[in-house]
């Protein structure tokens, strides 16, 4: 800071009345907030030009008639309607919030199990936190072709270790269910470590000397689990549930790559139809329509949250 | 002879090592797996049962992916898009941030509660307007158009994120450097800015993990092959070249290699970036 002082002596010097540096202080407060105001507003312009805009327009489109990219006549609620009266459309709400709560019934609870392990006093706990981290890095499409290859029925690793194990030959992607399943266990496999990394961090906040003073009253694992790390963690649960639920219900890439939506439409979920129709069949109005009631039960899914999270006494 | 208590604890010890040991073997095995297959010559990878480790050594998969594909200008895309958006995401995201943490004014709160609120419109649902604008606007295969849109989905996150580390920082700090006789943008830049560097670090992993693997928007707005990103190049491999598994594991090692290379150098960073965000749709 070169001309600081200079400044500021003058200001000690003339050794300032109460009132003065009162004075001064609100001057200089509000010329920070006008600073704060023109630092937010680049923000505020930004995310109402590229992703409120983007939405009412789409809100719209949805209401219309499309041509290619051209808008035709407004036909109300008509693609809404079509897509919830028809089984296709059931069927993708149904395999979204399949795809959801599966993922989230394993991932959750997985990433608990293993934060509560790594938050013991071991050895190469460094190490182990930093491997067992990696397939969050890996990106949804790498992870559609790693798992395409791993199970893929000819030479695939998976098939032949599970026959050789438990003698059982399963087709994966190739059957409705199994395929369902995969695509599943890939995306517990690629999200586990971000419950994992939350509720470790919630639980190195549970001094130590509280988990001693359990072992010390003779709290065996389970009670010790349910009545000291459970509610310092019950918070960081219910964040983690948010974020992923909402992760896993918006998500296109894994899905399209590594399944397609198939097959006969296991694994299509609304994601995947909003992709098909406005890119591959360029039915820009009910893809539109998909869309917003993808957004539409987003604000559900948040209000509910936000309801839990007020009731949720903060630890 | 050991106590019951001794016996418990070490069969709790045997536990903990073991199913750590589990999950990081099933954590790195598919990536594992890609290298292997990535250096195996083609015997190898058509052998049933399996073959583990490869009888011979090739690089040919490599050279195969950089000389006759082009792999590499997707790199660089990638590369330029990436630097690019951390750049206009933290210059936006940390004013934004700083005004979030120090501002005092009415309606604050209403802001930042839209900006916020955009996180919860999901990608997806803004995949066909934000399509048909950038036709209309001529933007669709350029750089620009992805910067734009990639600064507009992290802006909130980085926001929020960078809010925390100003919040951190005492108020006094800037204060007292404004009775020193700093504007108060010289406080903010000179004094506190400097002070949030691990954050402006954290963010802009944050921010280069999400654009590198980003994939559905890089796929709608590129329809020339010289403006693909890393990912696109990868859903394209397979119908440019037919399913080799060989090239395509040794296309997608060379897409997973800078961040995982980026996050053994700097582990606390990237923990710390992955666990605030970057789950867009």
């Amino acid at each position: 800071m070169p001309d600081v002082h200079s400044e500021g002596t003058a200001i000690r010097a003339a050794a300032p009345s109460q009132a003065a540096i009162a004075r001064r202080g609100r001057q200089l407060g509000a010329r920070r907030n006008l600073l704060a105001l023109a630092f937010l507003l680049p923000a505020l312009l930004y995310v109402l030009a590229v992703t409120f805009y983007p939405a009412v327009y789409a809100l719209q489109v949805s209401f219309h008639d499309t041509a290619y990219f051209t808008m035709g006549k407004f036909v109300g609620l008509m693609h809404y309607i079509r897509f919830l009266s028809e089984a296709e459309g059931r069927n993708n709400i149904l395999r979204s919030l399949m795809y959801m709560g599966a993922s989230v019934t394993v991932a959750l609870p997985l990433g608990l199990f293993l934060a509560v392990l790594l938050n013991k006093p071991i050895r190469f706990r460094i190490f182990f936190r930093g491997a067992i981290v990696v397939p969050w890095l890996i990106s949804q499409i790498a992870t559609a072709l790693l798992w395409g290859w791993l199970v893929n029925p000819q030479y695939g690793p998976v098939p032949y270790l599970l026959v050789q194990l438990t003698g059982v030959r399963l087709e994966f992607l190739g059957n409705p269910s199994q395929a369902m399943a995969t695509l599943v266990l890939a995306n517990v496999w690629r999200s586990f470590p971000l419950p994992l990394l939350l509720f470790l961090a919630a639980l190195q906040a549970v001094p130590q000397d509280m988990l001693d003073a359990a072992v010390v009253d003779g709290a065996t694992g389970l009670r010790r689990f349910w009545y000291v790390i459970f509610p310092a963690i019950r918070h960081t649960a219910l964040i983690a549930f948010i974020l992923l639920t909402l992760h896993y219900f918006n998500m296109v890439t894994l899905p399209l790559v590594l399944t397609g939506g198939g097959p006969v439409g296991a694994t299509d979920v609304m994601t995947l139809r909003i992709f098909r129709e406005g890119f591959t069949f360029y039915r820009l109005g009910i893809a539109s329509a998909v869309a917003m009631i993808v957004f539409l039960l987003n604000l559900v899914f948040s209000l509910v949250y936000v309801r839990a999270l007020r009731a949720e006494p903060l630890y | 002879m050991p106590s019951k208590h001794r016996l418990a604890q070490l069969g709790d010890r045997v536990l903990t090592y073991g199913v750590l040991s589990l999950v990081t073997a099933a954590s790195l095995f598919p990536v594992v797996w890609a290298v292997l297959t990535s250096i195996k010559v083609q015997g190898d990878l058509v052998s049933y049962p399996p073959r583990w480790i490869p009888t011979q050594v090739t690089f040919a998969h490599y050279t195969d992916v950089f000389l006759n594909s082009n792999m590499a200008r997707y790199f660089g895309n990638s590369l330029l898009v990436s630097a690019l958006t951390i750049l206009l995401t933290l210059l936006i995201g940390t004013h934004g941030g700083y005004a979030a943490s120090r501002g005092r004014f009415r309606g604050k709160n209403f802001l930042l509660f839209i900006i916020l609120a955009t996180i919860m419109i999901p990608g997806v649902s803004v995949l066909v307007p934000l399509y048909m604008l950038a036709a209309r606007l001529h933007l669709l295969d350029t750089y620009l158009v992805l910067v734009l849109i990639y600064t507009a989905w992290q802006v909130p996150t980085v926001l929020w994120f960078m809010r925390g580390f100003f919040d951190a920082i005492s108020p006094e700090l800037e204060e007292a450097a404004q009775v020193d006789g700093c504007s108060p943008i010289q406080a903010m830049y000179r004094v506190i800015l400097p002070l949030t560097q691990p954050g402006l670090a954290a963010a802009a992993i944050l921010v280069f993990v999400y654009v590198w693997n980003e994939f559905i928007i890089a796929l709608t707005m590129s329809t020339k092959d010289e403006m693909r990103m890393i990912p696109v190049g990868l859903y394209f491999y397979i119908s440019q070249f037919g399913v080799e598994w060989g090239k395509l594991m040794a296309a997608v090692t060379v897409a997973i290699l800078p961040i995982i290379v980026l996050f053994v150098i700097l582990q606390r960073r990237f923990v710390q970036g992955l666990t605030s965000g970057a789950i867009k749709g």
